[in-house]
């Protein structure tokens, strides 16, 4: 099958549908005139959605609502146990609009739970070890350089300032021997 | 005068349960059929309809009116089922006896008895197909089939976008199509 004989097949559907464009109806309906097993999928479709309806929409012919409203009045009544309305609520929690929210805000909270361990047991194991901090930056194209350096505990921050050696070549990924000069 | 949706959902909020009552009469056969085409058991599917439109009877006071009202009570009612649906493991013997009496009834009409036997098998090998169908393309393939919904709608129901409806229906009726090849 040749691929654009794939490609109107999977618009078929949607032609029955109604749901294509103008110009989109109208591609797949000039195809269709022309092709042969493209015209034989369109037919089994038909027939499908036909049976479909015949078993869906038919449906059985003597279902009686006459009893349907106090069914939904003895629920509305009916007072519910603390469970039931429990769950109701983590149910609708659960729903996809819902969960976009409750998911940052539950990453949100046990970051915010980890970072305060710390002040809670100062020294306590569970609480994050914050690392000393470096970084090496270059300033210009002239090889001048800033390196930070922050010391936790004594709360000591070194900023470094120095040139690269003429000859030095960053981009070489080599070793050089930078002495600063301030 | 006959009140809008919209006006009945408004008198519900301000507490009247009869203005309820005149919105259930007018769609308790529509998501009985939603329901019903999901579940394939009627007993179930009046039970599971009628949760429904209690559900939708306690989050009323949140509805705006951002959607119509049939597709927020439609989505309620495609969720309740869907709960439903994996809460209880039907047992089989009980499902083929809800399904023999269903293609009963549709068999009322006489018929020669060639045709009658091709369409019952057809019939039953339809439903065995719907039913293997995830809840997701059976749900998509009820709402278009039995509610003519537009797959703008079905989205809204469903949450998701007119491409994921229209993705869902091409997938569901190929299986289809693939299980019932012997019939088309």
């Amino acid at each position: 099958m040749i691929k654009r004989c794939e490609d109107i097949r999977d618009r078929i559907g949607a032609l029955m549908d109604g749901e294509l464009s103008r110009s989109g109806a109208e591609e797949v309906r000039v195809h269709l005139e022309s092709c042969l097993a493209c015209r034989e999928e369109r037919r089994q479709l038909e027939k499908l959605q036909a049976s479909l309806k015949e078993v869906l929409v038919a449906g059985p012919s003597n279902v009686s609502f006459e009893r349907f409203w106090s069914g939904v009045e003895q629920r509305i009544n009916r007072k519910r146990v603390w469970h039931e309305d429990f769950f109701g609520w983590v149910r609708d929690l659960l729903t996809p609009p819902q969960l976009a929210w409750l998911v940052p805000a539950v990453i949100i909270l046990v970051l915010t739970g980890v970072f305060s361990l710390e002040s809670f047991f100062p020294g306590s194991r569970l609480a994050v070890q914050r690392n000393n901090f470096a970084a090496v930056d270059s300033i210009d194209a002239f090889g001048r350089n800033v390196a930070v350096l922050r010391e936790n505990e004594t709360k000591t921050t070194i900023i470094w300032l120095y040139q690269n050696q003429e000859g030095e070549d960053e981009s070489t990924g080599e070793k050089t021997d930078a002495s600063p000069s301030f | 005068m006959e009140f809008s949706d919209w006006d009945l959902v408004q008198k519900c909020q301000a507490g009247e349960t009869s203005a309820f009552q005149e919105l259930v009469s007018r769609y308790q056969q529509k998501v009985f059929m939603v329901v019903l085409g999901l579940l394939r058991d009627r007993e179930d599917s009046m039970d599971v309809a009628q949760e429904a439109f209690f559900r939708a009877y306690r989050k009323i006071k949140g509805f705006k009116g951002g959607s119509s009202f049939y597709t927020w009570l439609y989505r309620i009612a495609v969720n309740t089922a869907i709960d439903s649906q994996r809460r209880q493991k039907r047992n089989p013997l009980e499902f083929r006896e809800n399904m023999d009496e269903v293609l009963e009834e549709q068999n009322e009409v006489e018929k020669d008895p060639f045709s009658n036997a091709y369409d019952k098998e057809l019939r039953a090998g339809l439903i065995a197909a719907i039913n293997d169908l995830t809840a997701e393309h059976k749900a998509v393939i009820i709402l278009r089939t039995v509610e003519g919904l537009p797959y703008k709608d079905i989205g809204e129901i469903l949450g998701c976008s007119e491409g994921t409806v229209m993705s869902r229906l091409h997938y569901a009726r190929k299986k289809l199509q693939g299980k019932l090849k012997a019939f088309l």
